[in-house]
């Protein structure tokens, strides 16, 4: 028979099984993945299936904040306690946070194992944290207007193109900073060579600079300009039912790297679900997954995509050697003289 | 029955009790202090440390942000913040001369109904977002756009007119975005004045235009001045559009302000910046409300 009494007993027993047991499903609770993730077709995908794969595997929950600029909110926040675990930028910001504290330089194989099988690229002097994908900076043209097909970053400066070549405004976007530093590259000594960048920059005038990729892939797609500088991404992804008369090229002196970094923050609280979490964005069949989606080159070399995606994209030890990586460090410490003196050069 | 009053404690003095009133702007003064002024703050003590002074225990008192702005190396600022003015003066002076006239039609409007549908005309654009309506007038005043290719088309043109990545398409988009704040201000004033003081004039002998200008106009200046102040300090701030349509030809300050907090990691600079525009255009507005406030004799709005 249940007494009164029987019924207290259990309860108290119930309560205070609870209190002692609290720390456990507190830290279950706590084990939360703070990341940082770009919206769009990626954004899709990872919430849609890569997301919620991990969080099954794992058994934790993953905030994805797809909210740019993410280096601003990372700086406004505690380093014992940041805003993110894992940050997902581009390279240059990247070393802007690893300058400040910010995020952790280089990860180890024995903590993100799927590191010993990426390219050389992915975790170079040039990366801080590990490079998960790849896009190559080059030139976009349109195949419909009559003009020839570019084979040098020269061919830009062609006068026929006056007034419909693109590119973007350089203190605003990674893209057109390391536009500026191929000048250098192709009119000089290299990539530092800002002189040689700066002569080069006035051949280009009349230009159109915009701010962000999507933009520019608008303005190839309308024609706005008939050559910009672009990644090979903006341009691939325009094929098969959604085909439009843009086409890539990859200029003879080389690509730039476009890399899609993460890094782990030094003051998580979960730092081995963190580079669980990269290892796993390692793993061939989440890196196949999203490189055929959104036409990025996977930095792991045992990934082997499908036929047309492996043509173009960047899958062997010969095509990764063309890519070319700037110095990050070099560009930031330098950063507000350059973005003056472009912004004068460019204002017509 | 005195005795017992006298030992009965004091009421507390009425003085000293809060008032209705005050409970009731308690809310808002909450929300100003909470969205204003402490935001506004962080901005003014960052603007003068060399770091987050909360982050990086190394962070010093400095004044090395006004001076660079002062000093201007770069040869940008200056241009900048001349940039945005003038984008400001003029897209204030455009919308008052389209606003003025709409506003004045739509006060003096006898038809409820046709208010109504002219107001909603003023309106429906607000409901869509200033990035949606800034791509809209892109796909008009590009190169490719309809203008251009239409004039191409017909013959009329054999290179595209130059519409937008200038100044030009900045001030058209920015009059379209804040017109209706100019209309809706103006309305309001126009709607209080009494019309039977324009018919007097006229009776006395002036015409409907010596009647617009002498009575009609001095009477609205209040509206005229709210109105400017608020598309002044809109445009001012307007970073959306002028990044979009000034392409390369256009650097204002706020999108400068943007570009040291997204790209350049210097909120510090940032602060600076933000607090010398605001300062900029706190005299501007000050002098502006006292020259028109001397030209009505009436008391004005700062």
């Amino acid at each position: 028979m249940i007494s009164r009494r029987s019924i207290l007993r259990a309860g108290t027993g119930l309560a205070a099984a609870t209190t002692l047991g609290a720390p456990t499903i507190l830290h279950a609770q706590a084990s939360t993945l703070k990341i940082t993730t770009w919206g769009g077709k990626w954004g899709d995908i990872m919430k849609a299936t890569v997301l919620p794969a991990f969080e099954k595997e794992f058994k934790c929950t993953v905030s994805a904040d797809q909210a740019f600029p993410y280096v601003p909110k990372l700086q406004a926040s505690s380093k014992n306690d940041p805003l993110y675990d894992v940050l997902q930028t581009n390279s240059n910001e990247q070393w802007n946070c690893f300058t400040e504290g910010l995020v952790m330089d280089k990860v180890s194989v024995k903590d993100v194992p799927n590191v010993a099988d990426v390219y050389p690229y992915a975790v170079s002097d040039k990366i801080v944290g590990v490079t998960i994908f790849t896009s190559a900076i080059g030139l976009g043209y349109r195949t419909d207007k009559g003009i020839t097909p570019p084979k040098s970053w020269k061919d830009l400066a062609d006068p026929k193109l006056a007034g419909a070549r693109g590119s973007y405004l350089i203190p605003v976007n990674s893209l057109g900073q390391c536009h500026l530093m191929m000048l250098g590259k192709v009119y000089g000594k290299g990539l530092q060579d800002l002189d040689a960048a700066y002569k080069a920059l006035e051949l280009l005038k009349p230009i159109k600079l915009v701010d962000f990729t999507g933009q520019m892939e608008k303005m190839l797609l309308s024609a706005e300009v008939n050559e910009g500088v672009i990644h090979d991404s903006g341009v691939y992804r325009y094929e098969g039912d959604n085909r439009q008369p843009v086409d890539f090229c990859s200029p003879t002196e080389g690509v730039v790297a476009l890399e899609q970094v993460l890094s782990v923050t030094p003051g998580s609280k979960v730092k081995q679900l963190a580079y669980a979490y990269m290892d796993y964005m390692l793993r061939p069949d989440v890196q196949k997954l999203l490189a055929e989606a959104v036409w990025y080159s996977p930095a792991n070399k045992k990934v082997k995509l499908a036929e047309k995606y492996d043509t173009k994209l960047l899958t062997t030890p010969e095509k990764v050697a063309t890519l070319i990586q700037p110095d990050w460090k070099w560009y930031n410490a330098r950063k507000e003289d350059i973005d003056g003196r472009v912004t004068k050069i460019l204002k017509s | 029955m005195i005795l017992r009053h006298d030992t009965e404690p004091m009421p507390a003095p009425a003085a000293l009790r809060p008032s209705p009133i005050a409970w009731l702007i308690a809310p808002a003064l909450l929300l100003f202090v909470l969205f204003f002024v402490l935001p506004f703050s962080v901005m003014a003590v960052m603007s003068v440390y060399s770091g987050n002074p909360v982050t990086n225990p190394n962070a010093f008192l400095t004044t090395r942000h006004y001076m660079r702005f002062i000093v201007d190396d770069a040869d940008i600022f200056h241009d900048a913040l001349w940039a945005t003015l003038k984008i400001g003066f003029i897209t204030t002076v455009i919308s008052l001369l389209i606003g003025y006239p709409l506003a004045h039609w739509m006060a003096r409007m006898q038809s409820r109904l046709g208010h109504v549908l002219v107001l909603m005309a003023v309106i429906a654009p607000l409901l869509t977002g200033i990035v949606v309506r800034t791509f809209a007038w892109m796909t008009i005043l590009q190169d490719k756009g309809v203008i251009n290719t239409t004039l191409m088309s017909w013959g009329l043109i054999s290179k595209p007119l130059p519409l937008m990545y200038n100044e030009f398409g900045t001030v058209v988009a920015l009059v379209h975005i804040y017109v209706p704040f100019m209309v809706l201000t103006l309305t309001g004033v126009i709607g209080r004045i009494d019309e039977r003081l324009e018919q007097a004039a006229r009776s006395l002998g002036a015409g409907r235009i010596r009647a617009f200008v002498e009575v009609t106009l001095p009477l609205s200046l209040p509206g005229v001045l709210a109105g400017s102040l608020l598309v002044f300090a809109l445009s001012i701030s307007a970073y959306v559009t002028p990044s979009l349509m000034g392409g390369n030809d256009v650097l204002t300050l706020p999108m400068l302000i943007a570009q040291q907090v997204g790209t350049s990691f210097n909120p510090n600079f940032a602060g600076a910046l933000g607090m010398i525009l605001l300062v900029v255009c706190l005299i501007i507005v000050i002098a502006y409300n006292k020259i028109l406030t001397r030209l009505t004799g009436e008391k004005g709005l700062a």
